[in-house]
């Protein structure tokens, strides 16, 4: 679903992402985790096609997003780590425009609206302005707008910040649901007991570099996944 | 921290002329200079000149009767009503609509630093506008009233400066404080406050409109008009007075100043915080499932810019004057257009057919009122990854922006293009290329202005005036324009009877349509690898 070669991006002399290579199949949760500056969020965006990156490929169910970009992110969608969206929209406009470009018929699509918004409880405030929105509900939006179009792959950074404890446990469903049924997430966090609970694989990236990769298994042998963070970090 | 809040403001204000965001570093000393002389050069040229004349036009005559002190009341009160009028859209926002006034509140800054540092800014952009009058009119008086200037003269001329912008900052704020005020209890603020400001505005036009009259009376009555000021109103006589360096005046004016900017420090200090921080006071609107009507991708991106104009009072005022002022002009031509005509062809020297190039050039330059689609990628601000996340090619996104203005002008540009046709007395040819060169004209400006607006963006504002005001593309936009229909009303004054009116109107529809395609080329190529880049 998702193939990362060789990825660098830099910002100027300094190296970002340097070298990344990583590969999510169908079905999988693939959790990334790094310390605060370590090329987590760039390596997002650029899978989102939202930056552009130096070297490597990214490819989205084989097509490369710097050729392709457009095929790749109509199988896609982004959440990002801070859900700045159209304060001068209501939600339900918002879920609506987003629909419109994705193409999601009129035909049930206010039950899909409906179906989704309700799960976290934000039906009602879909006719209020996004303005009027907490931190929560823009996240829970941001959410929603992701599922709307049935993408294949979603890349989420810091997904449940924000969110409150029914919200989080929902998306935990939600998120392991959809890969069941053959879609893909790839994710960043600092909630290390989620990452462990949730993901099947797991990622870890210290300054731009991806120094530990496989399933949480794999990753964390008989140790937390905390404990053998901590220790990587410490190297 | 006082000195620290200045320099954040200082820096915002001005960052685009210090800092290339497209190359992520400081500019050049040599292109710092060049950007600031082009922005002030821009603004004193025109609007310095402007006053320049009225000044050395009044002067002489008021002075040589005794009336300096009227000479000066006249410049004094044009001077504080362009300062305030150019800053009080400014000022609501400025205050209280700061992106960043919760993380500063959150920080132990003492309020009063905070609205002072916010207070910088209103008083630059006012101080701006005033000083285009109060320092040529000083200026003026010093050479041309025969006064013999000395050194009292020369301490009011520079006390009455200062004094003027503390005026104008004094109004700003108190207008600023009354939209806030009256904001705090609205429902629909957005398009209540652009009524407000339009009435506002067409009563300052009106008095604009009535100023020369009023001047001219005001000169040849000047004896009369001045015992009765000095009779009724003896503060504006003092007032008037101060500038022609009377110490007792002066010191007046000086000490009436101090005690009102105490009182308007006063009120903002205590008010400042309880309007800063409150939240709408709105009913929740409870959602209501609507059938829902598809839109295709172009459609949707289109819908969003007008949803994103309509809702912002200072993006339709700033950018979108136009909307009002062209069909006026046309409702003006329908009406008053026998009086027009006839004056305009009375004009000694002029060649055949200036009426029709005059009217298509003003057009031209009332089009240049609108450029909601320069600032439209700047207002994009922190929502841009929206944009950049969707499978939608860069150059929909861009097409998206010129078409809304496009419809935005060209709906008012039709009906008074009509209007227009309806005074018109000349050829069927004529009228058919007065309607393509309109057309072709708006198509430029729209595919101009979008591509200006992504390759000077600015996405990093704390206010969103400064996004739709203080940028160096929304200046080229409106300047280049009103320059490009000035340049084609002079030019057929020049070129008229050589040229004949017809060739002369197919020469610049050619030029327009040139222009139209060569910015449509650049913004799908070049702007649209900018926005990529973003």
């Amino acid at each position: 679903m998702l193939t990362i070669n060789h990825l660098t991006k830099t910002y100027g002399d300094k190296k970002a992402v340097d070298d990344l290579s990583l590969c999510i199949n169908p079905g999988e949760i693939y959790g990334f985790i790094g310390h605060n500056g370590a090329g987590k969020t760039t390596t997002l965006k650029s899978i989102a096609g939202i930056l552009g990156f130096d070297e490597g490929e990214i490819l989205i169910n084989g097509k490369s997003i710097k050729d392709k970009p457009i095929e790749c992110k109509k199988e896609m969608a982004y959440i990002p780590d801070n859900p700045d969206l159209y304060e001068y929209m209501t939600g339900i406009k918002y879920l609506n425009f987003i629909a419109d470009i994705y193409g999601v018929p009129s035909e049930g699509r206010n039950d899909k609206i409906r179906k989704l918004s309700d799960i976290f409880g934000l039906t009602d405030d879909l006719g209020e302005a996004i303005a009027a929105y907490s931190h929560g509900m823009k996240q829970k939006l941001a959410i929603v707008s992701a599922w709307l179009h049935d993408p294949k792959l979603i890349i989420m950074d810091e997904p449940f910040v924000g969110l409150d404890p029914k919200a989080s446990h929902e998306l935990k469903t939600m998120m392991r649901e959809f890969c069941d049924k053959g879609g893909a997430i790839f994710f960043s966090t600092h909630v290390l007991e989620v990452a462990e609970k949730l993901c099947d694989k797991i990622a870890i990236i210290k300054n731009g570099q991806l120094i530990k990769s496989g399933t949480m298994e794999d990753v964390r042998g008989d140790d937390s996944l905390e404990e053998v963070f901590l220790e990587l970090e410490a190297e | 921290m006082l000195k620290l809040l200045l320099k954040k403001q200082l820096t915002e204000l001005f960052r685009s002329y210090f800092y290339d965001a497209k190359k992520n570093k400081k500019r050049s000393n040599v292109s710092i200079v060049l950007y600031f002389v082009l922005f002030f050069g821009t603004i004193i040229g025109i609007f310095g000149g402007i006053f320049t004349k009225l000044a050395i036009t009044i002067c002489p005559p008021l002075c040589s009767a005794g009336m300096d002190w009227l000479y000066f009341l006249i410049m004094l009160s044009i001077s504080i009503a362009l300062g305030a009028f150019g800053s009080i859209f400014n000022t609501f926002s400025s205050l209280y609509l700061a992106k960043d006034n919760d993380t500063l509140l959150s920080m132990p800054i003492p309020v009063k630093y905070i609205i002072a540092s916010r207070l910088l800014n209103v008083y630059l952009l006012g101080a701006l506008y005033s000083c285009l009058i109060i320092i040529p009119a000083t200026a003026v008086y010093w050479i041309k009233s025969g006064v013999k200037i000395g050194v009292m003269q020369i301490i009011s001329g520079i006390v009455m400066v200062i004094i003027v912008t503390l005026i104008v900052l004094v109004l700003s704020c108190l207008l600023g404080w009354c939209v806030a005020k009256i904001s705090q209890k609205l429902k629909r603020k957005n398009i209540t406050t652009v009524i407000l400001s339009l009435a506002f505005m067409a009563a300052y036009y009106f008095a604009y409109y009535k100023a020369n009259e009023v001047i001219n009376n005001l000169i040849q009555n000047a004896a009369v008009f001045g015992n009765k000021i000095k009779g009724s109103a003896y503060g504006l006589y003092i007032f008037g007075n101060a500038s022609t360096g009377d110490l007792k005046s002066i010191l007046i004016v000086v000490g009436v100043t101090a005690a009102i900017i105490l009182i308007t420090w006063l009120v903002l200090r205590s008010t400042f915080l309880s309007i800063a921080i409150s939240t709408d006071k709105t009913e929740k609107v409870r959602y209501v499932e609507k059938s829902v009507k598809s839109k295709s991708i172009f459609g949707a991106l289109l819908s969003k810019e007008l949803n994103k104009f309509k809702s912002s009072a200072n993006y339709m005022l700033n950018c979108g004057l136009g909307i009002i002022m062209i069909p006026v002009a046309g409702v003006v031509m329908l009406f008053k257009g026998d009086m027009l005509t006839k004056a305009l062809f009375s004009m000694e020297g002029s060649p055949e057919g200036f009426l029709t190039v005059l009217l298509c050039g003003g057009i031209i330059v009332l089009s240049s009122m609108n450029n909601m689609a320069v600032p439209s990628v700047s207002l994009e601000g922190k929502n841009l990854w929206i944009l950049q996340s969707l499978p939608v090619d860069t150059k929909q996104i861009l097409k998206a922006k010129t078409y809304m203005q496009l419809i935005l002008s060209g709906i008012p540009t039709a009906f008074t293009v009509i209007c227009f046709l309806f005074v018109f007395k000349e050829s069927v040819a004529v009228k058919l290329i007065f309607v393509l060169l309109e057309a072709v004209s708006l198509i430029f400006s729209s595919f101009f202005d979008s591509f200006i607006g992504v390759m000077k963006p600015n996405l990093n504002w704390t206010s969103e005036i400064v996004a739709v005001k203080n940028s160096g593309a929304v200046l080229i936009s409106v300047f280049g324009e009103m320059i490009a229909g000035g340049a084609f009303i002079f030019a057929y004054a020049f070129l008229g009877r050589e040229i004949g009116l017809i060739p002369y109107l197919l020469i610049w529809t050619a030029l327009f349509t040139v222009g139209a395609i060569v910015f449509r080329h650049l913004l799908y190529t070049k702007g649209a690898n900018q926005l990529e880049q973003l």
